[in-house]
């Protein structure tokens, strides 16, 4: 019990704002739009891995960045385990939507742009698992993949961009399907999505932050 | 002058070995033969589009990829003697000659096996050579990160292939409403973004080389 006393505000407003994302997630009222009716609550457990993986990936980048600056090996440890968080993410986000789609569009895949850039994404940090991998030298490997990981996240990015802008999308919020708008975004969902959104991406920075202690006394252990 | 140098050492290199010039010729000419056996010469115009940049898009990712791995045993002698970015403005000139001479004779031969639809050669070689200054300078950027790993060929496939996605998009984008004859003023957007994807691979490659340099 003393653990939990001590244990950071955050954390305990992270568990209770994801009880509340459930709780209320799966029992107020939602807006009857056409198509998605009740499938509308996905939102809140969909969109919000996309907002903690990007953001994680962000914060990889940022210790890819203060590694090459600094050579500290600390740097790389945030960076290799943000990656790997944001990667978690990004799967629970591709799945929960495809079980979405399956309700909504009829089928788990249907060459949407969204899906497939979030699948590229997916593939860019796969590859610098795999590029960590093949390297022995300790120091190459992390200056190496650091350049890897700012190279393929700022390409990345446009692709975010571009790819929707060439084919058309079912997906809410693009080509006039109702979705993420601040019209259609009512407040009884809005109630919902902001605390759902602090709440995922709470959950993502603690996992995180375990992930990253853990292998520092991984190491620690290891050089002793 | 140093680039001019090392682009003057890199031809030389490939012109006395012969086998990377002529290996990739072959490459090009069997892999076409092959899709016009396989397609018995008759294609529909998406598909023709959609062949040839996957033909370019695997004979680019084979001819860059030495571009680095073969200067294992002179990277010494380049640390002491040039700056990190004359080295990679070197490669980066030579890959993109080096594409470019390769694309337009696969655009020949190509041509010749499957069919010339009707389209604007001008606005086709404009997005061709874009999507090649795209191609050959992600694969060298890539080429140089995966100098040091030991499983190369594998890496070259999966780190470059996720990278040059958003200029292959676009490349293929335009060349298909090209072929659709498309003015000029409708896809003017599309080819300025893909010149500021190349714009923003060539300028990320010149910042992070020299890490990737260092050893």
């Amino acid at each position: 019990m003393g653990y939990l006393l001590k244990t950071a505000w955050w954390k305990w407003l992270c568990v209770a704002m994801l009880f509340y994302t459930v709780i209320a997630g799966l029992l107020l009222p939602v807006p009857r739009l056409p198509i998605l009716n009740e499938t509308i609550r996905a939102i809140h457990f969909n969109v919000p891995m996309w907002f903690g993986m990007i953001l994680l990936f962000t914060g990889s980048l940022v210790y890819a960045i203060k590694y090459l600056k600094s050579s500290d090996n600390r740097f790389d440890t945030y960076s290799y385990q943000l990656a790997n968080t944001g990667i978690l993410f990004g799967i629970l986000g591709l799945l929960s939507g495809m079980v979405w789609a399956n309700y909504t569009w009829g089928e788990p895949w249907s060459n949407d742009p969204k899906q497939n850039a979030s699948v590229v994404s997916m593939l860019i940090y796969l590859a610098y698992f795999v590029l960590r991998g093949s390297i022995q030298d300790e120091q190459q490997k992390n200056r190496i993949s650091a350049v890897y990981n700012i190279f393929a996240f700022f390409l990345m990015i446009p692709l975010l961009f571009i790819l929707p802008r060439l084919s058309d999308s079912l997906h809410p919020g693009n080509g006039g399907n109702p979705g993420f708008n601040s019209y259609d975004l009512d407040s009884d969902l809005r109630k919902v999505f902001y605390v759902a959104v602090v709440g995922w991406t709470l959950l993502g920075y603690w996992m995180g932050s375990i992930a990253i202690r853990l292998s520092l006394i991984k190491q620690k252990v290891d050089d002793q | 002058m140093k680039i001019i140098a090392l682009l003057k050492k890199d031809f030389q290199v490939d012109w006395r070995q012969q086998s990377p010039y002529t290996g990739i010729l072959l490459f090009l000419s069997s892999t076409i033969f092959a899709a016009y056996i396989a397609f018995g010469g008759f294609i529909s115009v998406e598909l023709w589009n959609a062949l040839f940049w996957i033909i370019l898009l695997f004979t680019a990712i084979n001819a860059i990829s030495k571009s680095f791995s073969q200067e294992d045993r002179r990277t010494h002698y380049y640390y002491f003697l040039c700056l990190p970015t004359e080295v990679l403005a070197s490669k980066l000139i030579y890959s993109f000659l080096y594409l470019l001479i390769i694309a337009g004779f696969s655009l020949l031969l190509y041509t010749v096996f499957l069919g010339i639809p009707n389209f604007s050669l001008v606005h086709y070689t404009i997005n061709l050579s874009l999507g090649c200054l795209g191609l050959s300078s992600a694969f060298t950027m890539v080429s140089a990160i995966s100098m040091r790993a030991t499983n190369r060929s594998i890496l070259m496939v999966v780190l470059g292939f996720p990278i040059v996605i958003p200029v292959i998009i676009l490349a293929i984008n335009n060349a298909n409403r090209i072929l659709e004859g498309f003015l000029w003023s409708q896809i003017q957007g599309n080819v300025l973004s893909l010149l500021s994807v190349d714009v923003i691979i060539i300028a990320l490659s010149f910042v992070l080389f020299p890490f990737t340099w260092r050893s």
